[in-house]
């Protein structure tokens, strides 16, 4: 492992992002996680705005994005992201324990990078949170302007 | 969906004699123009014949024939010319002095009811033929429409009714002489109940008419000494004719309008409910989905906390706990699996009933091979024998059909699991318009008296501990089949194995089905 990009994970359930993070530890990925509760949270971390006013700049290596969020829905904050020529280029995969048609051909509409479907079993669902977590920090190359940490 | 017709259907009552007069309404101008001169011409040569040979003066009535004859055969143009002629031939051969186109102080009265009557006969009549020619049903958009924007420009003439009969009244009395007085009359009554026939109810215009009778008979008593002649009852004789059939014209008209009325509210009624269904429909569906959305999204997270969490407990405690609390984590955990895979199977259950099926050709001995394929690869440590019949193609969505032929094979693999060798096989009946395919085994079987609950949703016929199952498989069966227009049902015996039968309609039958919805 070379460097390992920044994660920004949009969860507005404390259970998820524990498990997620438990998941993330296994596999020493937890320590460039930022997590944001709901959607505008999320665009605030992304606009450097709010709480978020004084982070470092650059963008998130990956997003993981639950659809169903307070405020402002997965959805719209992937619209968003989309629609700015900023932020266009950040990988965004979409963590969701919908697996209906309409959220899935919507995703990818808005032009998600990868569509995954929470799994109910507790090993399937670290397995698929760590293979995300290393393919998306690790593996994949993230556009320029992302932000990486030497490990 | 089927939709109603939105053009409007026209009734052809008398179907030749309506031809034949649609064709002379619709012919070229020499033609119907010339057909109004022959009208009159006839006319004129039969008041002339009848003068000659001393029979009585009956030239107005022969001219309202022939106007009448114009006016319903080749439309209101004609009748114009029939009016002027009939006009000219009345003033020149009959109105004094004779032979020429003045006409005298006495015989101005005769002359004027003569133009009335004729117009008024000219127009009423094409309105007439217009009404009964055009009986047609209102296209669906014009069924809101008041009544008023559909009876076309006759209704704007209606204030003009009490003018028209004080008209005829004024020439009752302004003319003196016996026959003008029953022309008039005569006159009045036709105007009077071809009003009726475009305005009344049909039991109004009977009505009229029989106290038009009784006001010509009262009418005799009250006309002047001698008025009783031969012309005059002939001239009354031919009004009461014209009475009367426009009369039965009349009624007819009324009959076919109200029963019209009646079929347009009628449909404009299903039509409401029809959108007022669909409407519900729509609200129910979009409520159905938006409750399986719920249930996708919000039932699997807490499932997931539990399994995850209970996952984490029995890695961090598992050393410090005894045996009983790590049965009863195991427990938890294969509870939540259970719940989870109780979800997903009822999402796809319902996602079924939600989804649009795609139609095509399908070959069911392609997809039974594929299935087959895929079913030996996950069973290729036990002994089970194939046999595998042609089947034919269907029309049908292609996955849903693997579903269910999936859903049939992987039943059969699952409760013939005791049997060494195992034999399932796939085979059909072919009938008339439908196919009927089996999967037949050797299995665990089932006791008939329960064969009724086999096909429903979460019923099982056997324990978890013999045969593990959420028993979703034969309910989505049985949902796609309906789906398709087709039947299932079932025959076994206990440990004697089990046969499930789908029917499907044949590929060319459901096409053409297809088409003419």
């Amino acid at each position: 492992m070379s460097e390992l990009g920044r994660i920004l994970i949009v969860e507005d359930d404390p259970r998820d992002e524990e498990l997620t993070l438990t998941a993330l530890g296994e596999y020493n990925l937890a320590n460039e996680v930022v997590v944001a509760r709901d959607g505008e949270k999320a665009l605030d971390y992304l606009y450097s705005r709010g709480e978020f006013s004084t982070r470092s700049n650059g963008n998130p290596a990956v997003l993981l994005l639950d659809l169903k969020l307070p405020k402002v829905n997965g959805l719209e904050v992937l619209q968003q992201i989309r629609s700015d020529e900023r932020l266009k280029m950040i990988p965004v995969v979409v963590l969701t324990s919908s697996n209906e048609e309409k959220d899935l051909i919507g995703s990818y509409k808005l032009g998600v990078n990868a569509y995954v479907v929470k799994p109910v079993d507790f090993h399937a669902f670290v397995n698929a949170i760590k293979e995300l977590g290393v393919f998306w920090a690790v593996i994949n190359q993230p556009p320029p302007g992302s932000m990486k940490k030497a490990p | 969906m089927t939709h109603l017709a939105e053009g409007p259907t026209r009734v052809t009552p008398r179907r030749s004699l309506t031809r034949w007069n649609l064709e002379l309404q619709r012919g070229r101008l020499p033609i119907r123009y010339g057909f109004s001169v022959v009208c009159v011409a006839v006319a004129l040569g039969a008041a002339l014949a009848c003068r000659r040979y001393g029979l009585p003066p009956v030239e107005s009535p022969l001219f309202d024939v022939a106007i009448v004859v114009t006016a319903w055969y080749a439309g209101i143009g004609p009748s114009v010319l029939a009016v002027l002629l009939s006009t000219a031939c009345f003033d020149y051969f009959f109105a004094e002095p004779l032979y020429s186109f003045e006409v005298s102080r006495e015989e101005l009265p005769h002359f004027f009811v003569f133009v009335a009557f004729a117009s008024i006969t000219a127009w009423f009549v094409s309105a007439l033929r217009g009404a009964t020619s055009t009986v047609s049903l209102p296209a669906r958009s014009d069924l809101n429409l008041p009544e008023q924007a559909r009876a076309g420009w006759h209704s704007r003439l209606l204030p003009l009714v009490p003018l028209a009969t004080a008209l005829c009244a004024g020439a009752i009395f302004v003319a003196d002489t016996v026959t003008t007085t029953d022309i008039a009359f005569s006159t009045l009554y036709a105007v009077v109940v071809l009003m009726a026939a475009r305005f009344l109810s049909a039991e109004g215009i009977i009505r009229l008419a029989v106290g038009c009778v009784a006001l010509t008979i009262l009418s005799y008593y009250l006309s002047p000494p001698g008025g009783l002649e031969f012309g005059g009852i002939v001239n009354t004789g031919i009004g009461l004719v014209a009475i009367g059939l426009t009369t039965l014209l009349a009624v007819q008209q009324k009959s076919a309008e109200e029963s019209l009325r009646e079929h347009a509210g009628e449909i404009r009624k299903l039509n409401e409910e029809l959108g007022k269904r669909a409407r519900e429909l729509e609200t129910s569906n979009n409520e159905l989905e938006s409750f399986a959305y719920s249930v996708s999204h919000d039932l699997r997270a807490p499932l997931r906390h539990v399994d995850g969490y209970s996952e984490l407990l029995k890695k961090q405690a598992s050393s410090s706990l005894d045996e009983k609390s790590r049965r009863y984590i195991q427990t938890i955990l294969e509870s939540s699996k259970r719940m989870g895979t109780l979800i997903d199977d009822l999402l796809g259950f319902s996602r079924i009933g939600r989804a649009e099926t795609k139609k095509t050709q399908v070959s069911l001995d392609q997809l039974v091979k594929e299935v087959v394929a895929e079913i030996k690869e996950d069973t290729s440590g036990r002994d089970i024998v194939w046999k595998i019949n042609p089947l034919p193609v269907c029309y049908g969505d292609r996955s849903m059909l693997r579903l269910v032929i999936a859903n049939l094979l992987a039943n059969a693999v699952k409760f013939t699991g005791m049997r060494t060798p195992a034999e399932i096989e796939v085979g059909c009946v072919e009938r008339e318009h439908e196919v009927e395919v089996f999967v037949r085994d050797n299995g665990a079987g089932f006791d008939m008296q329960y064969v009724d609950k086999l096909f429903g949703v979460f019923q099982r016929l056997h324990l978890p501990e013999q045969f593990e199952g959420t028993g979703i498989g034969l309910a989505t069966v049985r949902r796609i089949i309906h789906r398709h227009g087709g039947e299932v049902r079932a025959e076994g015996g206990v440990d004697q194995g089990a046969t499930f039968y789908f029917s499907l309609p044949k590929a060319p039958d459901a096409a053409e089905r297809k088409n003419t919805q």
